[in-house]
Order: structure tokens, then sequence, then C-alpha cells
């Protein structure tokens, strides 16, 4: 028998023992001790957090037993407590958590966890009390008094919920929850100067908390600011704004499971912290090996760590055990593309479209390997397919205007260019392109060098690059302005040495000869230009 | 209607007389009518407090001698058990279903009853299971019609009865189902109806005779490769002939099913943002009932949201109508007619779209009503546990204000996911209190042995008059009682006794007839608005103008609540007041009428040009 086995023996007959007792025994401390009662049915959880609850729940019979002082006792009770919360059971956690605050009602804990399940199950009036009880415990504590104040607000009480917020920000004067709260209870007292006072504070401190966009436009707006309204209406997001709660973090990482690992890693994963995205990802294969999205997770940490070979193995296997990953599919295509192997990344783009049909940038990058094979039709027609799911893609909208381009469909290329520039949004690379369409298209119809030139003096306001000094050669070029555009050309053609582009050296050195012929340049994009 | 005085023209139905309170919610009681526990009850129903109006219920208050709604749906005939079709693969249509409908099919007066059924999911639709054990289990699988065969005694008592006419009517709804909407697509006086579905949609024509055709092909409004919950049928252009809305949820095919296990790794229903919203789509009906699709013209913008509810009124008081449609998870939309046969969503500037702090909620159930009788409609939507139900108030210019919280709807619906809900004044006090039907989404785990453990109880609150609402489920009767995972409800009279009565269409469990019980205590006024051709007027506006009283503007309307279609009657609380009202009304063409004196405490069919 394993030991783990033998425990669990002892903790049966311990069960037994405290189910058929006719009351519970009495604490040290001269109260009722109450022996663990039935775990709820747990056969739909993972057997790893079966037997972590089993676990503490054995170890709870075991200490009840062993008549312990209150606070172990309490302690006993809460841990088991606090890992039936963090599995979501809506009511078995309560009678732990309260046994817990029974026998220690010092500890803030207890109070703070059972508020936190009033809260979840919608509960604000016992979650109230709750709160308060464990900030009157621990007064120091900022999370309580945010999370008293947002309850108080939820019941619709302002006027209760503000001095909770000011107390943590005096707490925490850099507290963006708390100003957050003390700016929302403005709002519903209708004090819409305090309101955006408050906002704008939290904005200046976090611009990252678009959440406090719509409120701020809903006080702007009272105060007859619409301009300021509108500009941070468009700017609402959803953001949660929350204080820092190591109880609550304690929580969400408490459960043995491949879904909390696989959470962890993800926030690992959101914080750049790859190599501890990749930690978790492998704890949670650990317990579940066949779990593709794990593989994939791991995969694309194991991608951003440039363990190009290991991420492969990953996604490989994702794909192998679930056809369904599409982002290891695509992966997988962006591996093949990158290293030239367009046939296979068609098909690892095409098995990530089939997996999920509504995914722009594999119909993107499908494109572009098709175009590379000489199948530029069918990659008009990927092209589509993304701007179709996402009209506003400037990659869709320029892959498909240049592989137009490259199929001779200059005046189409030209019109979709032109249309993309006055959509707005991104436009720098769609104008740039349009300019090297005006300035370079064999199609004379198409050419308008005057046009060229002032897309190009827009861009070179913007910053100065060799591609667009290149465009601007060939605008001069197509102006008759040969000398000026062979002078340009020259520059660029330095620059170019100097860095080591031997590739975009040798082009350069093509147009210049034409140039210096009085030629113009009649090809806007050779084949290794093209995305 | 078997044994009443039944038509569709003038009089319908005689009550019993006024009884109870003289001074209604505010003035308190005057008479007291028999024993204590009468009287305690009637205290309940009209209040008793010195000022009633910001009185809260007690909670000590003795429980009431009857419940205030009784639930009759078996003894009433009603068998019916929901098949949510569920094989534990957790396919998300399961969820969602089933949506109800009270619609008058055969033309007699009364309210009959259909209802959406599921079925097993499979691959290809096909039963993954055992098909033959689902018909066991619930007769013949499909959506059911049931006529009302109301009988009404001399004395003015009721008995209700329904009878499955599901094979004489020849719908054969075997798709899985998930709402119902209703409307006379033809202007026939008939009323139509519309079957939403995972897959498809399904409009069936009513043929006069008892029977249905279905024409979704020729109609034009099967909704290929949709996913809709709800619809509504509004007249957007004001040409006469109803437009069909229809709310899409999500990009769903049992191909790309998965399974969202929550923290402790139990499997569960994922949200809809795993599969990404549909657009919606708004039919635009050419006449006769041949719809064409004006969506692309006429939603501009490609919102593609999970649409659940949707509910349509003339929001900002121009006459035409708009649309509100509540999404999951994503900002609800306010799409503001135009007057040009398109729509624009104003929901974020309008202040309805996201909660006050800016949250998008789960938003599911709406309806639209005049809570303050300040003569415009304000909003309520059910939302997800935790995040509580919302309340919008309107200005009259379509700008709302979040009184969730201040109203104390929010906070008292917390512990609940809403689904079905509407406006509805269930003691014809005058003012509009809200009933919500709910169920979780997210398993309730540890609460085995249930099958389906997504329960929850049902919630009534009572409009204080004073902007607040107070939660009296609990002394509402044991209907209230019962947990079950409520998503359909459909709101009206059903025994013609002149308030409001309740089908709750319950997601694996049976269906629910909650027959009011106490609205008759106060008096109402009745009114079926129908246009020369007798289709029912959705939309139509109704001042109620009372002498040295607020006047109350109410709508006909079907829409609202969830994948649910409402008697498409008006019926106005009118207190103690025994003052026949003037009314008048605004058609949905922009044409107003009056009528000096219409006889309150019956119903009454007003046509449109009989008015001055």
């Amino acid at each position: 028998m394993t030991t783990r086995g033998a425990r669990l023996t002892i903790v049966f007959a311990l069960v037994l023992h405290g189910a058929c007792a006719p009351s519970g025994a009495t604490s040290p401390a001269g109260g009722v001790v109450s022996p663990p009662g039935a775990l709820p049915d747990m056969s739909k959880l993972a057997p790893s957090v079966q037997t972590q609850i089993r676990e503490r729940h054995a170890a709870l019979s075991a200490l009840v037993a062993a008549r312990p002082g209150p606070v172990d006792l309490a302690n006993g009770y809460g841990e088991l407590g606090k890992v039936l919360m963090a599995a979501q059971f809506p009511d078995a956690p309560e009678p732990y958590l309260l046994d817990a605050q029974r026998q220690n009602p010092s500890d803030h804990r207890w109070p703070y966890y059972l508020a936190q399940l009033y809260r979840s199950r919608g509960e604000s009036e016992k979650a109230l009390a709750q709160f308060a009880r464990s900030s009157t415990l621990n007064p120091d504590d900022v999370a309580s008094q945010v999370w008293l104040g947002d309850t108080y607000l939820q019941l619709g009480q302002p006027e209760a919920a503000e001095p909770r917020f000011a107390k943590a920000l005096a707490l925490q004067p850099s507290s963006v929850s708390a100003r957050f709260g003390l700016g929302r209870a403005a709002l519903a007292r209708n004090d819409h100067r305090g309101a955006v006072a408050q906002f704008e504070d939290v904005l200046t401190r976090d611009p990252k908390a678009a959440a406090v966009h719509y409120p701020l436009s809903l006080a702007y707006s009272a105060l007859g600011d619409q301009a300021r309204a509108d500009e941070h209406l468009r700017q609402r997001a959803n953001y949660d704004i929350l204080p820092a709660d190591p109880l609550m973090v304690e929580l969400e990482t408490l459960l043995e499971s491949p879904q909390t690992y696989e959470t962890q890693g993800i926030r690992a994963l959101e914080k750049e912290d790859w190599t501890g995205a990749a930690s978790w990802f492998r704890k949670g294969l650990a317990l579940a090996p066949e779990s593709a999205a794990l593989h994939q997770r791991l995969g694309a940490a194991l991608s951003a760590l440039s363990e190009m070979g290991a991420a492969r193995q990953q996604f490989e296997e994702a794909v192998r055990l679930s056809s369904d990953q599409f982002l290891a599919h695509y992966s997988l295509g962006v591996m093949d593309q990158q290293a030239g192997r367009h046939d296979a990344a068609i098909a690892r783009f095409s098995a990530a479209l089939l997996a999920q049909p509504k995914y722009p940038q594999a119909q993107v990058r499908l494109a572009s390997s098709l175009r590379r094979t000489r199948r530029a039709r069918e990659a008009v027609a990927a092209y589509e397919r993304a701007l179709a799911d996402a009209p506003d893609l400037a990659e869709a909208r320029l892959g498909a205007a240049l592989t137009l381009a490259q199929l001779g469909r200059y005046r189409e290329a030209r019109d979709r260019l032109d249309a993309a520039v006055q959509a707005g949004g991104e436009v720098a690379p769609l104008t740039h392109a349009l300019a090297r369409l005006l300035a370079a298209a064999p199609d004379a119809a198409v050419r308008d060098g005057a046009r060229a030139m002032t897309l190009v003096q827009e861009l070179l306001q913007r910053g100065r690059t060799l591609d667009l000094g290149e465009t601007m050669a060939m605008t001069l070029a197509e102006l008759g302005e040969f000398e000026r555009a062979a002078a340009v050309q020259r520059d660029l053609i330095t620059a170019s040495r100097q860095a080591g582009l031997a590739p975009v050296t040798a082009r350069l050195a093509a147009n210049l000869s034409r140039y210096e012929r009085r030629l113009p340049c009649r090809t806007p994009w050779t084949e290794d230009e093209l995305p | 209607m078997r044994g009443g005085s039944g038509g569709t023209v003038g009089l319908a139905t005689m009550t019993s007389p006024s009884i109870g309170c003289s001074g209604g919610r505010r003035a308190g009681c005057r008479r007291a009518l028999g024993g204590l526990a009468f009287l305690t009850l009637l205290c309940l129903a009209c209040g008793c407090a010195a000022d009633p109006a910001v009185a809260p219920v007690a909670e000590s208050t003795p429980a009431p001698t009857i419940a205030w709604f009784a639930e009759r749906a078996a003894a009433a005939g009603l068998s019916f058990v929901h098949v949510n079709g569920a094989t534990g693969r957790l396919y998300y249509p399961e969820i969602l279903p089933p949506g109800v409908a009270l619609l008058d099919y055969d033309g007699d007066g009364d309210l009959d009853i259909y209802v959406t059924q599921g079925r097993s999911l499979g691959p290809t639709l096909e039963s993954a299971t055992t098909p033959a054990a689902t018909a066991r289990t619930v007769g013949t699988v499909g959506g059911r019609l049931f006529r009302n065969d109301l009988r009404v005694g001399a004395d003015g008592s009721r008995d209700l009865r329904f009878t499955d006419v599901t094979e004489a009517s020849r719908i054969t709804a075997d798709g899985y189902g998930i709402g119902v909407a209703t409307g006379d697509i033809d202007n026939d006086g008939r009323i139509d109806l519309y079957l939403t579905n995972y897959r498809g949609c399904q409009m069936y024509r009513n043929n006069g005779d008892g029977s249905f055709t279905e024409v979704t092909a020729v109609s034009g409004t099967g909704n290929p490769s949709g996913f809709a919950a709800s619809a509504a049928f509004v007249d957007i252009d004001r040409d006469g002939w109803l437009d069909l809305y229809v709310a899409n949820n999500v990009s769903y095919r049992i191909e790309n099913h998965t399974v969202c296990p929550g923290p402790a790794g139990a499997p569960d229903y994922c949200p809809p943002q795993i599969y990404g919203g549909m657009p919606d789509r708004l039919y635009r009906n050419l006449g006769r009932g041949r719809f064409a699709d004006v969506t692309r013209a006429a939603l501009p913008g490609g919102i593609a949201r999970p649409a659940l509810g949707v509910a349509t009124a003339d929001f900002d008081g121009d006459g035409w109508m708009d649309i509100y449609v509540a999404n999951d998870g994503e900002p609800d939309v306010l799409w503001m007619n135009q007057h040009d046969g398109t729509l624009r969503d104003v929901g974020l500037a309008a202040g309805i779209a996201v909660t006050a702090e800016g949250k998008a909620e789960a938003s599911m159930g709406v309806d639209a009503g005049d809570f303050d009788n300040d003569g415009d409609d304000d909003i309520v939507v059910t939302e997800l546990t935790g995040q509580g139900s919302n309340l919008y108030v309107n200005d009259g210019h379509a700008r709302f204000r979040d009184a969730s919280a201040s109203s104390g709807i929010g906070g008292q619906s917390l512990p609940y996911t809403g689904w079905g809900t509407a406006w509805i004044d269930y003691d014809n006090d005058g003012w509009l209190d809200v009933l919500t039907v709910n169920g979780t989404i997210v398993a309730q785990e540890g609460r085995a042995p249930l099958v389906f453990p997504y329960d929850q109880k049902k919630l009534l609150f009572r409009n204080l008059a004073n902007g607040r609402f107070q939660s009296v489920g609990a002394q509402a009767g044991p209907a209230f009682e019962l947990s079950e995972s409520g998503r359909g409800a459909a709101f009206g009279d059903i025994d013609n006794d002149g308030d409001q009565d309740v089908l709750v269409g319950n997601n694996s469990g049976p269906l629910r007839l909650l027959v009011n019980e106490v609205g008759t205590r106060n008096h109402w006024l009745g009114v079926r608005l129908v246009g020369r051709d007798g289709r029912d007027m959705l939309g139509a506006r109704l001042s109620v103008v009372r002498t040295g009283l607020p006047t109350l503007v109410r709508r006909a309307r079907a829409d609202g609540s969830y994948g649910s279609a409402n008697d498409p009657r008006v019926l106005v609380g009118l207190g103690t007041s025994v003052t026949a009202p003037s009314l008048r009304v605004r058609w949905p063409d922009g044409r107003e009428e009056s009528w000096p004196s219409v006889p309150i405490d019956i119903w009454t069919t007003l046509t449109q040009g009989s008015g001055q």
C-alpha cells in the first residue's frame, strides 16, 4: 500500500468515526468541534483535485481527532474550505469557513474568504457583513476596504461606499482601484466633477485602465462637455481594475489541476515571462499529458524562448491529439513559411482554417504562401476571405493589392490601395504601396508621378527608410528627373552596402543603371520584396 | 376559448367587480373585507402602510393564505417536459432553450401556447444517442402547440384546460428549438409563428383553420446558417407590414464544439466568446409575408455579438420603432430608427450598452416598459449571477441612466442568472413590476444528484412607486419556491380575468403556468389594438388618460423577455380607480386616435379608424 493509500485508509476510518459520533467533540478551548461533514460529489473534477480535496478532508479529520488548539483547528477547517472554494463549489466551503471562524474569530482570513464566497453567490448583504468583520480584524488591508466599498455600490449605497474607498486610499495612496471606487461613488451621487477628478487621476496613474473611459464619458456628458465625453466613449474597453488581493491569488493557485496551471501559464505569457509560462504548462502536462491545448501553449512559450525545435514538437503533438488546435496548425505554418517550405505551410494554414474558418491572419499567411508558389489567383481569393472577416486588416488589403499587381491587374491594385488609404486607419504601408505603383506600374494609365511625389513627401514626414528612398528615386525617374533619381539611388546603395544588405544593393544597382540611361523603373516590386 | 363570450371585437370577458383597497398603494386600505387573514392578503397586494410607496414589505409579514401566483400547468393539461438532449458532451445550444409563446392562433379570444423543444445533438444534428428513448420521455419530439379551451362559468369562475393540437396544426418543428416569435406577417388577421432554432429558423403561416403551413423558403426568412435565440416582429418602415428582426447568438457548429473546464477540471459549457458572435438579421416585409434580407443596408457596422434577447419600442418618442438587443458578454445594441429603412447603433452613447462602470455584462432577457409612469419606455435586462439585472431609466430622448443599484433591482438579483423577464403590473396598481425566471449557466457543483444542476428560483420585484423595487417572490406563493432552470417566459392574461399570468419554459424541466390570483383585486383596463385588417398592431402606443391621476403609457408588444412571445394585448392596472378612462392611441404608422371613455374590468378591442 502506498503512503497515500495508507493515509486514506486511516482517514476513511476517521471519517466513519466522525460520521457515527453522536455529537461533536469538545475542543481544548471548550467549544464544540464539528467533525468534517461528507464531501460533495466530486466525480466531475480532475482526479488530481479530487485527491487534493480528499487529502485535506482526511487531514482535517485527523486533526479533529487529535483535539488540537483552536488556531490549528481553525486552520484545518479553513484549508478545506479554501480548497473547496477554489474548486468553485457554491455551497460546500461555507460550513468549513464558518467553523474556521468559530474556532479562531480573530483571524481575518476566514471572514474575508466567506465574504468572497457570498459575493460570488451574489449574496451581497452577507458579503458586506463579512467584509466588515474582516476589515475590523485587519484594518490595514486595502483589498477588504475596496471590496467593502464595491459591495456598498452594488447595493446602491454610494454614501456608505465612499468612506471605504477613502480609507483604502489613505492606506495605499497609489491604489488605482480605490480611486476608481471613489470616482464611481461620486458618479452614483451625481457629483460629476468629483467623478471626473478621480477618473482622470486613475488614467494618469494607469493609462491602461480602459474601464475608466466609459464612466468618465458619462461624467463629462453630465457636465455638458460632449467633446470629451465622446473622446472617452471611443476608448471604452473591458478592463478589470482590482485591488492587490493576495488571499484570492492564493486561491487561484491552490488547485493542483491542469486548468489552474494553464491559467497561471497564460498569465505568465501575458507578462512575457516565457520561462515561467513554460514551467506552468509543463506542470499541467504532467497531470494531463493528453491536453492538446497545453501542448499548444507550451509550444508558444518555447517559441518565444527561441527554442524552435522543442516548440515544433509541442505543436505537432497538439495537432496529433486534436485536429481542432488551429493555433498549433497556424504556428507550424508560420515555421514552415519562414523556412521557405511554402507547400507545407499551405497545408498547415489550410488545416488551421478548417478548424477555425474565421481566422483572417491564417488567411493572410495562406495567401502569402500561395502567391509565393505562383498561385496568385488563389492568393487573391484568400486575401478576400481575410477581408470578409476583418475588413480593416491592413496586411490583407496590402497583400491583395500587391498580388493583383503581380498578376498585372495594376488598375485594380491601384483602386484597392486608393480605397484602403481613404478608409483610414494604419495606412502608411498602403500609402507607400500606392506611391510605388503610381511611380512604376507598367500600365501608363495607372502611373501618376505627381501624385506619387505628393504621397512620398507625406511619408517622408514620418521617417526615412531605404524602401521609401527607393520609391522616391522611382518617382523622380517617372517625373523625368533622372539625375536626381540616380543621386538618390547612389546614396541608397551606399547605405545598403554599409548595412550588409547584398540583395537590396543588387536591386538598387539594377535600377540605378536604368536611371543613368534615362529610363524609368517599370517594376514596382521584385519578387523578394513582396510580403 | 370554450364557453366564454369570446370574439375579437368589443367586449371579451367580464371579471368580478372590484374588491379590496380603495386607496391603492399610496392611500392604503380603507375597507376591510372578511377576516384578518384576508385583510393581510389585501394589504400585501395593495399596501397598508401610511406611505406604502416607500415602505418595504416587511420580512415578518405573515404568509398569504393563497398564493399570488398558482402553478397550474399539470392541472390544466400542459403535460410538457423540455428535453435539452444533453448527453454529457456539453453542446453549447443545450443551455439556451426553451422559449414559449402566448398566441391566440385560433382567434377564439383566449391565449394558446406554443413551446419549443430540444433533441439530442450530434455531429450531423442526428440523435447522438437514442432518439427512441427521447421520444418515449416526451412523446413526439418537437415543439408543441396547446389550444386553450378556457371555460368561464356564469359566476366568472375560470376552468383552464389545454389540448395538445400539434398534430392537427401541422407544425413539424423537429429542429433543435430555441425560441419563438409571433406576428401577423400577411395582414390576414391571423397570428403567424416564427421559430428560432440552432441552425436556421422556420416561419409558419397560420391557415385560419387550426393548421399552419411552413413558409420558410417562400417567405425568405430562413436565417441560413444562423443560430438565433430571439426574434421580434416590428414595423420598422411604417409601411403597414411587420418586418422581422432575428437576434443571432454565436457562430457555433457541432463540428467546432469544445468544452470549457473550470479550475477544478469539471467540464462545463463554454461562454459565447469561445465561438464568437454572429450578426443579427433584419428582414423587410415586402408585403403579404414575403421578406427581403436587408441586413447589410439596414444594420450598418457589421456588428457580430452573441445576442439573446430583443425588445422593440419607440425609445426616443419620434414615432418610429427602435430595437434593443441584449448581448451575452458584449455591449448591448440600441438600434435607433433613421426613418429611411436603416438603423444606427447608439447603445454606448445612449448609456445603455454597458453598465455605469463600463462593463459589458452577460445580457439575456430584456423588456421595455414605462415603470416610472413618465411616458417613455425604460429597460430591464437580466444578467449573470454576480452581475445583477440592470435597469436603465429613459429620459424621454433615448438617453438612459443606469439605475440598477439605486433601484434595488441590481443588488437583489445578484444571486441569480436571469433569462425571461417582463415589466408586468402583477397587482394592477398602475405601477409596472418585474418578474424574472432564472437558472445558471455554470453547473452548481456539489448540488448532486441533480441531472442538470443549473436551477434557481424565480424573482418578483414589486415597484414601490418611488424608483425602488422590493423582492417579494418569497411572498408570492409556492411557485416561487420552485428551483428550476428557467429560460423563456411569456406574459399575458391566459384566463382572461384581467391580470397577468406567466408561462415559464424550463430547460430540462416541466412547463409551468403561473396563474395570477391577486391582480383582479384592483381595477384594470384591457385593450386589444388591431388594424383595419384585424392584425394586432404591435408597437401601438396606448395612453390611458385619467381624471386627476397621471396618464399611463403602455404599448402593444409580443416581443421582449427571452426567446418568447407575449400576449399582444395591453393590460393596464388602474388601482382603485373606477372611472372609465379616455384612451389615446398612436398607431405604428404615426397616426393618432382617441376614445373618450372605455369601460374597465373587461377586455375591449379597439380597431384603427374607429376612434376620433
